[in-house]
């Protein structure tokens, strides 16, 4: 199957610093129609009835969120669009937000007049720092031209935490205090931002909603699956010739995106969604890539049969204990208990009872943390102990060899010394 | 606000809408251990040993900062409940480091307490580097050994929400979370005076008044 | 910073916090006691509480920095790509490891959580400018335009 672009459709073909490029190719007439020809209930029952769905990790129902930040009246509502972008492998808000960045300031103007947002923050991270004045004079482009009157942007730059691109640490972080995650309720919808109404909805999302405005929700709602409407855009990388930002429709199979589009061949395995993310054999490649079945952020690692999976979780794990806010015990204490388990079983020095160590851990985690990091954190352990089960005994079994082996080393000089 | 109808372990309990399942356990007699909830204060929800199996849910809820729902189906000791919170008392064990066989404390310790009521022996896990920090005992109220700290908070609010006095926050980030006041130094006899009331709310021997002498 | 409505930032004090614990770090290479004493004056916090906010944020170093803060991506897709080669390479041409910064104060090395640049892995940044597709040998070059 070939690319499906839609949310992409713009990028590479207009000037991202030119707004003049980007209304001759139809741009902001979604906006002018909601403005003018729309009540913002219609709005939000357009995209109700697209099925849209949220494209950061969750994929909750785009239109139903919204409409519950509407239905509650308070004296300022805001707008997040989340560019945190820091789930493992997952570039596609960076090629967004550098080839197009008036589809998404577009997609904000409409979402503001529908939840009746007065203040919109981008969160961007600080990685992404060369895209901050780019961005601040895509607004001001937009403002000028006049469609920014019922709310305002501001561009704000996290500053290196990738708890942050969580919904309830995001907003803490905008509010000057640590990137901590809250307890959910409340949700942001009814309670967010300096405890008003607040959205919170990623880059790639937010690009949907003018070409729903435009199309119609049938058009929307005709491409992808039950659950899953419209295309995905996927960041690609790892073992695959062809690296890079591919757009397909919901439901497309993991082959045709990995080995068909990215290249691939010679698959161990791919792991889906950044390090909290499924790890799944070369013999599921026919999956097709929904909320249904596996999704997250739309990143794809490709791992070919040289790999060494407990490496692999290790280097998972590494990045969830750094990036651990701290806040709540199952994460904070878990992810260090597991790396020190996956260092020993890297090291040679594994025995069977760090595989039940882990199954408890990571079960335990999944349930009790506090936020999805720390749920999410089980995900590729569970995942490889379901797959992979026998590299974890092959490691343990050579481990008891080295073991063996060292320690007679060990013994001889010892005896050495004596 | 009225009332909502919920069931815990089997039984209909009916509570005034907005409370939370622990409070709404507790009015009723049913135990839920805690660890950094602070009773009238707004709910932490950081240590996790609350948590409750709640019908329809996907990941357990905690206890502390869950509002009840009418209709709502909670199990607070099912097997799956114990097993979780076995877990989250061994994690806290585990980095729990300092020396608490010589403490006298140690029946006093709520940690030490919930583990030998859910029969969690010496923790079978282990960490790269422990939090080793020396302990300090210059201020002259309150002694401080952070090694025992188990990071829940509850010292950073009541000072911050109870007395008011702010000495006291989180500092650094995962498992490098340490609670610091200033720039991560002693407590100094100017900033602390002999409120005493961190050492009241601390579950673990971490905060303690020095020996006189 | 793009103009904003005044009402929606002055809801909470604090809201200004993190950008000019930003900018102070820019400035001044890291966030010492005098600007953190001063951020918490002027946002009427207390010092422990501006200390926290800073620590918890990679990018707002309470201790001196170098001139130049290397940060070479750790995470799986540019480990897979051999990363720890080009990690060998800046540790010997700086001799220093990650977390240290280089006798004559010109450069920080640390290794960082994914930045966003999986399909040119490995790679790092260097300040805030992108470095992909790096090969242990193309190191030196590259640092040596920072000389
Ligand atoms: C640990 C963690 C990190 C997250 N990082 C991001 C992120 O970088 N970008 C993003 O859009 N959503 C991220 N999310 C999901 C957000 O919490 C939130 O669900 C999303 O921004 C909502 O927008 P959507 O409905 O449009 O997907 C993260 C969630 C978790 C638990
Ligand atoms: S799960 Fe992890 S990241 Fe989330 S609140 Fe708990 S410690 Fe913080
Ligand atoms: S010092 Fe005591 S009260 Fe404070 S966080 Fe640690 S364990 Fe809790
Ligand atoms: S008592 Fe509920 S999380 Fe600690």
């Amino acid at each position: 199957m070939a690319e499906k672009r839609i949310v992409l459709s713009k990028c590479g073909s207009i000037d991202p610093q030119d707004i003049g490029t980007y209304i001759a190719k139809g741009g902001f007439i979604a906006f002018i129609k909601a403005r003018d020809k729309m009540k913002p209930q219609a709005i939000i029952a357009e995209i109700k009835k697209s099925g849209l769905t949220g494209r950061g990790g969750a994929g909750f129902n785009t239109g139903l969120k919204w409409e519950l930040a509407r239905s509650i009246k308070a004296k300022a509502k805001y707008l997040l669009c989340n560019a945190d972008e820091g789930e493992v492998g997952t570039f596609k808000d960076k090629y967004i937000l550098s080839n197009d960045p008036f589809g998404l300031i577009e997609g904000m103007c409409i979402a503001g007049l529908a939840i009746g947002a007065q203040q919109a923050f981008i969160y961007l991270r600080n990685e992404y720092h060369f895209l901050y004045d780019p961005l601040v004079r895509a607004v001001g482009q937009v403002r000028e031209k006049g469609y920014l009157k019922h709310m305002d942007i501001q561009v704000f730059e996290g500053a290196g935490a990738y708890i942050c691109g969580e919904e309830s640490a995001l907003m803490n972080s905008i509010e000057g205090m640590r990137g901590e995650s809250r307890y959910k309720p409340p949700y942001p919808p009814t309670r967010g931002l300096w405890g008003l109404p607040t959205i919170i909805n990623n880059v790639e999302t937010l690009m949907n909603v003018p070409h729903i405005i435009n199309n119609g929700a049938a058009w929307f709602s005709a491409m992808g699956t039950g659950r899953s409407k419209g295309t995905k855009v996927f960041s690609v990388s790892g073992d695959v010739s062809r690296p890079g930002v591919y757009e397909l429709e919901m439901g497309s199979t993991l082959r045709e995106l990995v080995v068909g589009l990215a290249g691939a061949d010679d698959l161990k395995a791919v792991q889906i969604g950044g390090a909290t993310g499924n790890i799944l054999p070369a013999s599921m490649l026919d999956t097709p890539l929904s909320h249904e079945t596996y999704l997250g952020s739309g990143a794809v690692v490709a791992l070919n049969s040289g790999r060494d999976i407990i490496d692999v979780v290790q280097n998972d794990m590494h990045f969830l204990n750094d990036e651990s806010c701290g806040k709540c015990t199952p994460c904070r204490e878990g992810t260090e208990v597991m790396l020190e388990i996956f260092g020993r079983l890297a090291r040679g020095e594994g025995h069977e009872g760090d595989i039940n160590s882990l199954d408890a851990l990571a079960r335990a985690m999944a349930v009790s943390s506090l936020c999805g990091l720390g749920q999410a954190a089980a995900v590729p352990v569970l995942d490889s102990l379901r797959y992979f089960y026998n590299d974890y005994i092959d490691r343990i079994n050579q481990s008891h060899f080295l073991r063996s082996y060292l320690g007679g080393e060990l013994f001889k000089s010892e005896e050495g010394i004596r | 606000m009225g009332n909502v109808n919920v069931n815990i372990d089997g039984r209909k309990i009916r509570v005034r809408e907005g409370s939370t399942i622990l409070e709404a356990a507790t009015a009723n007699g049913i135990t839920i251990p805690t660890l950094c909830h602070i009773k009238g204060q707004v709910p932490s929800g950081v240590c996790r040993v609350c948590v409750v199996e709640v019908e329809g849910s996907r990941t357990m809820m905690g206890a502390c900062h869950t509002p009840v729902a009418e209709g709502m189906v909670i199990h607070s000791k099912s097997p799956k409940v114990i097993a979780v919170r076995k877990v989250i008392v061994e994690l806290l064990l585990t980095a729990h480091t300092g020396d608490c066989v010589n403490d006298s404390n140690a029946e006093n310790c709520a940690l030490h307490n919930l583990a030998s009521d859910y029969e969690v022996g010496a923790p079978h896990f282990n960490v790269r580097n422990p939090r080793f920090y020396p302990a300090e005992e210059s201020n002259p109220y309150v002694k401080r050994d952070m090694s025992k700290c188990i990071l829940c908070r509850k010292c950073v609010k009541v000072c911050g929400e109870v007395v008011r006095k702010d000495v006291l926050s989180i500092g650094y980030r995962g498992f490098r979370s340490k609670v610091v006041s200033g720039f991560d130094e002693a407590l100094t006899a100017e900033a602390c005076r002999d409120c005493l009331k961190c050492i009241e709310h601390c579950p673990t021997g971490a905060l303690s008044a020095p020996a006189r002498v | 910073m793009v103009p904003s409505k005044k009402e929606a930032l002055s809801e909470n004090g604090r809201a200004g916090l993190l950008p000019a614990l930003k900018d102070r770090a820019g400035r001044e290479g890291c966030l010492n006691r005098e600007s953190m004493s001063g951020l918490a004056g002027q946002y009427h916090l207390p010092l422990n509480e501006v200390y926290g906010v800073s620590t918890f944020y990679a990018f707002l170093p309470v201790l001196p920095t170098g001139k130049n803060i290397i940060r070479v991506c750790r995470c799986l897709p540019c480990h897979l790509k051999d990363a720890q080669a080009v990690i060998g390479s800046i540790k010997k041409e700086l001799g220093i490891a990650p977390g240290e910064t280089s006798g004559d104060g010109k450069f920080s090395f640390e290794l960082v959580s994914c930045i966003g640049a999986c399909d040119q892995a490995p790679a790092m940044m260097i300040n805030d400018k992108l470095y992909g597709d790096l090969t242990p040998a193309g190191i030196a070059e590259i640092l040596k335009s920072y000389a």
